[in-house]
């Protein structure tokens, strides 16, 4: 499957920007203090009250095997709707809202096995920006979620 | 619905498509599948009518049908504007439904078949069950208050009321058996009950007919989920006698004694006040939203802004607080409804078991306007069943063995409700011949529940009743005494996250006391820090809290850690390694010990400090991220930040598995 034309949500993890397709984009909140939930992966940073509801909150660094960093003034959380829940990703910086057309969009670069790159649906260029587009639901994999539920389940290690 | 009394629809079509649209108006919906679904329900409406005027019986009152197409357009208009979340009663739909003529009555001889025409809606048969078994349960109050005050009108026409919507609905589906039974019933109510008063026979059959009625109702909802459908085994037999009992004048003078049994005492509902239905999910997300409000609140109350050094602005905070507390204090008693419902339900269960079992049993009933939350009056429904057949079957004698001991012949059994600081206490008490403990004790023994030569205690002893397999009947019933009761009866109040305790006189009689919370939504919680990180320990599985002496620690095989307590020996728990936390005080002797339970397993977890107790409003936590192992649940605390809410048992048993999780450096 390969990305589409539309709008898309664009944001910073370090010096990559990436984008994902508007309409998965529930609301864009600044850091809230989390509450770290034992036994979970460590890409799963914690959860939040985000007026009266818990939502957990996924560190889209560590999702992406990035090198780790707490967040700053710029962070920001992305709350998604994926597999019938809210879900938080905590980005490095929001940059815009872009009108990406279809000839803008490229297929996936073959990155090599071993490579997570099941979620990168496409890659979109403007000028000099390279912009990796991902389909939302596959970052926030069902099965990943699974992983903490499996009884004593070993946690993916970082 | 007045638009129906103007369009008299009897076409099931008709009715179903009505239904349509009001499925079709459902706010939740959007604009295309609304828009869409009008369309076809008009359709169907408008074909119904124009089949309706054309079949030659047209009532008289077509000529208020000018111009179908106008109609229809009218009806949909005052649907529209009728607010479309309320859910139409079946019965509305079919409007005032007229008498039917004895002639076209079932007869009980040659009653064909339970069954539901075959393009029956199973929604609407749904909705059919469900207000039917409304109406049974307010005319079995109804009745409980004739029992004691036969001239009551109200009551009456409350029971009469019950038959004949029961009927209108049942003629509707094509139920005859169903519209022949309410039928009798009501006229059993109406002309019999003012010839007669309301007395022996009448109550009795009128009783009879009501669980004839509820029966059948269970069966017709049974069906929807594909169970085969049938009359229950007495209904023809009911149906036989309440035909004898309209069809026979009636007899001056003759006052048939009052049935022997039980007699009820329960308060005459004077307060009646009108209800709204309303969705439960959206009754949630108002008590989700009004918690939200509560926390809002408090940090603003919190802020140094609205501190002493405003005064005028503190005095608003502090009255906004105000309402915010009462509008919490008042949504929270949305979900409350009073436990008179199951109490009626215990009474009748009482007063059947007591004729069966020749008997003779008064029923008192206490604080039965208590109010609990909606799902926890369901959840205490069934063990309260299970004790009060105990109480009948196995604590009350038989009027002969009392009168032999000196107590009257009338055994007592009470229940009583009351609310004490967040929780429900409901006890029942009998006066019957108490438990026996050298029974239970002999038992237990026999079992292996208690070592020969071991002396429990008293309360032990009682204790005991509520072990698994334990059972002192000495003869099987088909309502108690096979082995399994207490302990299931434990087992589900504790999954309320309450208690059940016994106490018990020999010759006096036995109490019970279930001990739950008012609301699930609700839990109790102990706040306690590990580390950095708060949780939450449900104060039920909270035994005791100690620090322990370095002496009161040793390790087993240098493996696990044990801590002494009084005579006790408990597994040590740490929680911070358990958890993953960091920067904990690992030392139980500077730190706290929590000697927390959960069925016979009792551990002491290590915790660094107890912060307070605190009730809290559980939420799911695995929203994202699956059900994680020990974690019950999360809770917004008071500075609005989430604390987790430890699944005692299952942290429990993953400290018995000691599988410490290892790769938290990664996620701190």
């Amino acid at each position: 499957m390969s990305a589409a034309a539309g709008k898309y949500v664009t944001f910073f993890l370090g010096d990559e920007e990436y984008g994902m397709e508007i309409l998965a984009v529930h609301e864009i909140i600044g850091v809230l203090p989390m509450t770290r939930v034992p036994r979970t992966p460590p890409f799963v940073r914690g959860v939040i009250n985000l007026r009266g509801r818990v939502i957990s909150i996924i560190d889209l660094r560590r999702k992406f095997d990035l090198p780790p960093c707490e967040p700053g003034p710029t962070s920001c959380i992305i709350v998604v709707a994926a597999h019938a829940a809210h879900v938080g990703l905590l980005v490095d910086r929001v940059s815009e809202v872009a009108d990406i057309g279809a000839a803008d969009i490229a297929p996936p670069p073959p990155l090599g096995a071993g490579a997570h790159t099941d979620y990168l649906v496409g890659v979109a260029k403007s000028g000099a920006r390279i912009r990796l587009l991902l389909d939302i639901s596959r970052v926030i994999d069902a099965g990943d979620l699974a992983v903490a539920g499996a009884p004593g389940g070993a946690p993916t290690a970082a | 619905m007045r638009l129906i009394e103007q369009v008299p629809v009897r076409e099931s079509r008709a009715c179903v498509s009505l239904r349509l649209v009001a499925e079709a108006l459902r706010p939740d919906r959007d604009r295309g599948e609304r828009q869409a679904a009008l369309h076809r329900a008009a359709q169907v409406l408008l074909d119904a009518v124009r089949t309706y005027l054309a079949s030659p019986k047209a009532p008289d009152r077509l000529s208020m049908v000018e111009d179908p197409e106008r109609s229809i357009i009218a009806i949909m208009r005052n649907l529209a504007e009728a607010s479309p979340a309320l859910k139409p009663r079946t019965s509305d739909l079919i409007g005032m439904s007229d008498r039917k003529p004895h002639a076209l009555l079932a007869r009980a001889d040659g009653l064909l078949p339970l069954s539901v025409p075959d393009d029956t809606d199973s929604a609407l048969l749904g909705d059919f069950c469900d207000e039917a078994r409304e109406y049974i349960e307010s005319a079995e109050a109804a009745m409980l208050v004739l029992e004691r005050e036969p001239d009551d009108v109200e009551a009456a026409q409350t029971v009469m009321r019950a038959f004949h919507s029961i009927k209108g609905t049942a003629g509707f589906l094509k139920l005859d058996g169903l519209v022949a039974l309410a039928h009798h019933g009501e006229s059993l109510l109406g002309e019999r009950r003012q010839r007669d008063g309301f007395a022996g026979r009448i109550a009795a059959l009128s009783l009879r007919a009501l669980d004839a009625l509820r029966d059948t109702v269970q069966s017709l909802d049974a069906s929807r989920d594909g169970l085969p459908l049938a009359y229950p085994p007495d209904f023809v037999d009911v149906l036989r006698e309440l035909e004898n009992a309209d069809a026979v004048p009636a007899v001056p003078g003759a006052m048939p004694a009052a049935p022997r049994g039980a007699t009820a005492a329960v308060a005459r509902d004077s307060g009646a006040t009108h209800t709204a239905r309303v969705r439960l999910d959206r009754l949630d997300a108002l008590v989700d939203l009004v918690g939200e409000l509560v926390v809002a609140h408090w940090m603003i109350a919190q802020d140094p802004a609205a501190g002493h050094d405003h005064p005028e602005l503190s005095r608003k905070v502090a009255h906004a607080g105000k309402l915010v507390r009462d509008l919490h204090d008042m949504s929270m008693g949305l979900r409350m409804v009073p436990l008179r419902g199951t109490c009626n339900k215990l009474v009748r269960i009482a007063r059947d078991l007591a004729q069966r079992a020749g008997k003779e049993v008064e029923c008192r009933v206490e604080g039965e306007m208590t109010e609990l939350d909606r799902n926890m009056v369901e959840l205490v429904a069934d063990p309260l069943m299970h004790m009060v057949r105990n109480a009948i079957d196995h604590g009350i004698e038989s009027p002969a063995e009392r009168q032999a001991l000196g107590k009257p012949a009338t055994g007592c059994l009470t229940l009583r409700a009351t609310q004490m600081s967040g929780h429900v206490v409901i006890a029942l008490s009998d006066d019957g011949r108490g438990l026996q403990r050298e029974r239970i004790l002999e038992r237990a023994q026999v079992r292996g529940l208690v070592r020969p030569g071991e002396q429990p205690s008293e309360e032990d002893v009682l204790d005991l009743i509520f072990a698994p397999g334990l059972s002192t009947a000495d003869r099987l019933t088909d309502v108690s005494g096979r082995g399994v009761g207490m302990d299931v009866v434990r087992r589900n109040i504790q999954a309320l996250h309450g208690r059940v305790d016994v106490q018990s006189e020999p010759g006096r009689g036995t109490t019970f006391t279930i001990r739950v919370p008012l609301t699930l939504a609700i839990t109790d919680g102990m706040l306690v820090r590990v580390g950095a990180e708060r949780y939450i320990v449900p104060t039920t599985n909270v035994i005791v809290s100690f620090r322990p002496d370095r002496s009161a620690l040793f390790s087993v095989g240098g493996r696990g850690e044990m801590v002494r307590l009084r005579q006790d020996v408990l597994p040590l728990v740490r929680l911070h390694a358990l958890l993953g936390v960091d920067g904990a005080c690992e030392d139980p002797t500077a730190a706290l010990l929590m000697v927390v339970g959960a069925g016979e397993r009792r551990s002491a977890l290590l915790v660094d400090a107890i912060l307070g107790q605190q009730q809290v409003v559980a939420k799911a936590v695995n929203a994202g991220i699956g059900d994680v192992p020990g974690i019950a649940g999360a809770a917004i605390l008071g500075d609005g930040r989430v604390g987790l809410i430890l699944d005692v048992p299952q942290v429990l048993e993953l400290a018995r598995r000691a599988q410490p999780f290892t790769g938290t450096q990664a996620v701190a």
